[in-house]
């Protein structure tokens, strides 16, 4: 047994944020020692994250790791499959540049003795989630991931930020109540609570109304979870009085968490419904597509302008989903994966304007003309806008051009039409915040200030965007990969079941 | 029994989604408890009527229950004991910065 096949190192990625973290509880003392550690701890993570995914590439054998060794339907799985692995890969390079961000921001917040420790464990929370394979051990991460990142919002510098967190608050636990609902639905019915398990109980009998009970309440509360169309209206206001590294975060990783939720649902839990599932999807993935756009052309705060930008863009992957073809899903994958860098790129890029504003404020009268004098930031800006709007060399244009391709392939023309003229309103929105921002000339009581955040992580995240939107064919095969392996459900069951079916 | 359980759920359930509706955000917060209170009865329920005696209980004779959902619902139970603490701090801000507790006057974000 080498290194790279260890089932520990599936633990590794949930286990050493939650250790850093608690270290860094215990330390709260030294607080540069706290931010350093973070960062070490999630710099490990990362490394264990990459080492996970391409220990399983190309061998069709995910990694499973049993808590206590009690054997798969009775104990908690840990399991690490090409979907999980790319997630939580994505999940830890942006969480990395988060720490890295906090630790150059001159907010208050981030210099509160318990930051870091919540930021480590949304971390948790969140890179758990992704890789259970037990629907009740998913619950309990996302509520550690809801109540890290409502914490982290209410301590926000923004004075609505305590506001904002308490409406976040009732809706994540809304959710959380429907993932205890589903539960409860699935356990009266088959009698297991492992995803794998469950799967197979679920393709003999899915008949009755238990199970499509358990679906409905599964498929709110990963609607309410990744802010799919009509569950949406808290997010913009969370996203936008969240401190900047914080709301880096939720705009871009923790909203994919409901699309891995939805993907789980139609590849591997209720294969026989997903046809419905798809369905719906698609309508509400173009809702909130069209919905979003027009939202962020309308808006006067940049970082709520990219929170409705984050509505139409997960709309994007929802309808790669809901089409439900290999390159459609493909496609979905890699939107998820390049969203999550542009957008948390982006919001950095916004904080770090309305750092070095007069007044510290995202809202458009403050910011107005305040990034004549920040040149590298326009240039970072603009790429990133490139990358959201998707215009070729970022890697925006891959997926926007992988989904329209699976759109033309697949047939579905309407939606193409819709997706295509809404699509066209994020070179709008995007292209106005830089002209307002970067361009115009500034009022006269406006002034930038000398010293703002530091530039270190949006940096590192625009040179992502363009590497993957240069070279992306390894990164457009892994992508295939992991769709061949979710079409075949078989192999996340005999990992986890073995032959004990 | 079992009908004596479902309506004591749907009781709960019913009482605590007309307060968490109301306006003010102290009855809202109790309606939030009372429905995490419901559905952990809800995930009691789903194991309850199988086998009469205590499971891991030697001696006493009879076919043992379900332990599983009892153990969901520990961990539930735990998980609420978090938010409830959480939620009241949170209430205690909002009076405090706010002077009031109707929500319709927490509208600081709509500016």
């Amino acid at each position: 047994m080498t290194l790279f096949s260890n089932p520990h190192l599936v633990a590794l990625p949930v286990f050493i944020p939650l250790l850093t973290g608690v270290i860094g509880l215990l330390s709260y003392h030294f607080s540069r020692f706290q931010a350093w550690l973070s960062l070490m701890g999630m710099a490990l993570s990362l490394a264990c994250s990459f080492i996970l995914l391409f220990s399983i590439a190309g061998t069709e054998q995910p990694l499973v790791f049993q808590a206590g060794g009690w054997i798969a339907p009775f104990g908690i799985t840990l399991i690490a499959d090409l979907l999980s692995s790319v997630f939580v890969l994505m999940s830890q390079l942006v969480l990395v540049a988060g720490v890295i961000y906090a630790m150059g921001s001159k907010d208050a917040c981030v210099s509160y003795p318990t930051f870091y420790p919540l930021f480590l464990f949304l971390a948790t929370g969140l890179t758990g989630a992704l890789l259970t394979g037990d629907i009740f051990n998913f619950f309990v991460f996302v509520e550690l991931l809801a109540i890290s990142s409502t914490v982290l919002t209410a301590i926000s510098d923004d004075p609505y930020g305590v506001e904002a967190a308490y409406k976040y608050f009732y809706m994540s636990q809304l959710a959380a109540f429907f993932i205890l609902l589903a539960v409860g639905a699935l356990y009266v019915s088959f009698g297991t609570l492992n995803m794998a398990h469950l799967s197979v109980l679920v393709q003999q009998s899915a008949s009755g109304m238990m199970p499509s009970l358990a679906i409905a309440f599964l498929f709110a509360a990963f609607m309410i979870k990744s802010a799919t169309f009509p569950f949406h209206f808290w997010q913009p206001d969370f996203h936008t009085a969240a401190p900047t590294p914080v709301s880096a975060m939720l705009s871009s990783v923790v909203v994919k968490l409901g699309a891995y939720g939805f993907i789980r649902m139609t590849t591997l839990i209720f294969i026989d419904n997903a046809e419905l599932i798809q369905t719906l999807l698609t309508v509400l993935g173009i809702a909130g597509i069209c919905y979003g756009g027009i939202s962020a052309i309308g808006t006067h705060n940049i970082k709520r302008m990219l929170a409705y930008s984050t509505l139409a863009q997960v709309g994007f992957i929802l309808v790669g989903i809901g089409w439900g073809t290999a390159l459609s899903m493909t496609a979905a994958i890699i939107f998820a994966f390049n969203h999550s860098i542009i957008k948390s790129a982006m919001l950095m890029l916004a904080g770090h304007v309305a750092s070095r504003a007069s007044i510290k404020s995202a809202s458009f009268d403050i910011v107005t003309g305040v990034g004549r004098k920040l040149p590298l930031t326009g240039f970072l800006f603009f790429l990133g806008s490139m990358g959201l709007a998707g215009i070729p060399p970022t890697n925006g244009f891959i997926n926007k051009m992988m989904i329209f391709k699976s759109g033309i392939q697949s047939g579905h023309f309407y939606g193409l039409i819709l997706i295509g003229l809404a699509s066209t309103f994020t070179l709008i929105y995007t292209m106005r915040a830089f002209m307002l921002i970067f361009w115009q000339e500034p009022k006269e009581t406006i002034y930038t200030k000398p010293k703002g955040d530091l530039l270190f992580a949006p940096i590192a995240l625009i040179c992502l965007v363009l590497v993957l939107g240069l070279f992306a064919d390894p990164f457009i095969e892994l992508a295939g990969e992991t769709v061949n392996w979710l079409n075949d459900s078989q192999i996340y069951i005999k990992a986890v079941m073995g032959d004990r079916l | 029994m079992e009908i004596i359980t479902a309506f004591a759920i749907g009781l709960t359930f019913s009482v605590g989604l007309f307060q968490i509706l109301r306006r003010n955000v102290i009855r809202s917060a109790i309606g939030l408890m009372l429905l995490s209170n419901a559905i952990s009865l809800y995930l009691l329920s789903t194991g309850a009527y199988i086998g009469e005696k205590a499971a891991y209980v030697n001696q006493v004779m009879g076919e043992p229950v379900d332990p599983f959902p009892q153990a969901l619902i520990l961990t539930a139970i735990v998980i609420s004991l978090g938010l409830t603490a959480f939620v009241l701090a949170m209430l205690y801000i909002i009076s405090k910065r706010y002077k009031t507790c109707d929500s319709d006057a927490l509208k600081g974000l709509t500016k």
